[in-house]
C-alpha cells in the first residue's frame, strides 16, 4: 500500500475487506478496526472512498430502455410460441 | 433449470406469484405480461454482460423461452426475479461458451494493490468527491460499460448481479451457485479492477 510509514502491516489486511466495509458485512470489531485504521491512513482512505465512489457509478449508471423493434418482435415470437394447442 | 427435489422450503410469495400461478394453471395467454415485467431489466442486464446489442437480444430471447419452458418447475423457493436471473445467467454462460470473446483469467488481489515509494504523498482525488450526479455523463458510463465487459466473465456476472442489478451477497450466491464468501471475494476484485479503470480514465494517482 502507499501508507506513509511503509511498515504498515495493517493496510493490506484491511484492503482485502474495504468491499465488506462499504457493504456492511463486516463484524463490528472488524469495522472499527477499518475505521480506526483509515482515520490514520490518508492512502487507505484515499482507496476507500475511490472504491466507494466506483460502486455508486455502478449504481446509477441506469438502464437504457428497449429498443420498440426488439420488444414487438420478442411478443410476436413469445406469441406464437407460447399459442395454446388447437383443441 | 431441471426439476428440483421436493423440499421443505417455505413458499415465497412476490409480486409476480399470483401471475404465475396463472400461467402455471393453463392462462398462458398471461405469459406477455411476465415478460412485459422484465423485459427492460434483462435486456439491461444482457447489454451489460454481453456489450452488444443483438447478443443482449438473443439472451432476452432465450431466457424468455427458457423460462416458459421451465416454468412450472419453479417451485416458489425463491423470488421469481431470481430464479428468471438464474435461467438468464446460466443462458448468459452457455452463449459465451461458444463464444471466443470471453477472456477467462482469475483476477489476483496482489494486482490491485495501490504501488507507490514508501513516504509518497497520497490524496484523495477530485473525481471521489464530486456529486455523483455531477460526475455521471455519457462518456462516463460508456468507460465503465466498456470496463466492465473487459471483466473476465465470472468477475463480470458478480458485479453486474451486486451493484447494478441490485441483488444480495445472498440472492447473487444462489444465481450463480457460489458460496456467499465466493461472491464476495469476487465482487471486491471486480470492483478494485473497475476502479482501475475509472483512475486511468480520470488520471489520478492513488
Amino acid at each position: 500500500m502507499t501508507c506513509d510509514s511503509p511498515d504498515h502491516r495493517h493496510c493490506l489486511e484491511l484492503f482485502e475487506k474495504l468491499s465488506e466495509y462499504i457493504d456492511q458485512e463486516l463484524e463490528p470489531e472488524a469495522r472499527r478496526d477499518i475505521e480506526a485504521h483509515v482515520a490514520e491512513c490518508l492512502a487507505c482512505f484515499a482507496c476507500l472512498q475511490t472504491l466507494k465512489q466506483t460502486i455508486a457509478l455502478c449504481q446509477k449508471a441506469g438502464d437504457q430502455p428497449v429498443p420498440a423493434a426488439f420488444s414487438r418482435k420478442l411478443h410476436a415470437m413469445l406469441q406464437t410460441t407460447t399459442k395454446p394447442p388447437l383443441p | 433449470m431441471t426439476a428440483a427435489p421436493p423440499s421443505n422450503h417455505p413458499k415465497i410469495i412476490d409480486n409476480d406469484t399470483e401471475l404465475i400461478q396463472a400461467i402455471n394453471s393453463g392462462q398462458i395467454e398471461k405469459f406477455p405480461e411476465l415478460v412485459r415485467r422484465y423485459e427492460q431489466k434483462l435486456y439491461n442486464f444482457g447489454r451489460r454482460m454481453c456489450g452488444d446489442a443483438a447478443d443482449a437480444e438473443d439472451l432476452v430471447q432465450d431466457t424468455f423461452l427458457n423460462v416458459f419452458r421451465y416454468l412450472k418447475d419453479f417451485r416458489h423457493e425463491t423470488k421469481f426475479k431470481n430464479w428468471l436471473y438464474r435461467v438468464a445467467a446460466s443462458t448468459c454462460i452457455k452463449k459465451r461458451r461458444r463464444s471466443k470473446f470471453a477472456p477467462e483469467r482469475e483476477l489476483s488481489l496482489e494486482e490491485f494493490v495501490p504501488g507507490g515509494e514508501p513516504g509518497s504523498v497520497a490524496q484523495v482525488p477530485d473525481w471521489a468527491q464530486i456529486p455523483l450526479e455531477k460526475l455521471l455523463n455519457e462518456e462516463l458510463v460508456q468507460t465503465l460499460n466498456q470496463a466492465i465487459l473487459s471483466l473476465p466473465e465470472p468477475y463480470r456476472l458478480v458485479v453486474v448481479l451486486r451493484d447494478m442489478e441490485g441483488f444480495s451477497t445472498e440472492e447473487t450466491a444462489q444465481i450463480m451457485n457460489i458460496s456467499g464468501a465466493n461472491v464476495k471475494v469476487r465482487l471486491h476484485r471486480a470492483r478494485l479492477f473497475l476502479r482501475e479503470k475509472l483512475k486511468g480514465y480520470f488520471a489520478h494517482d492513488v
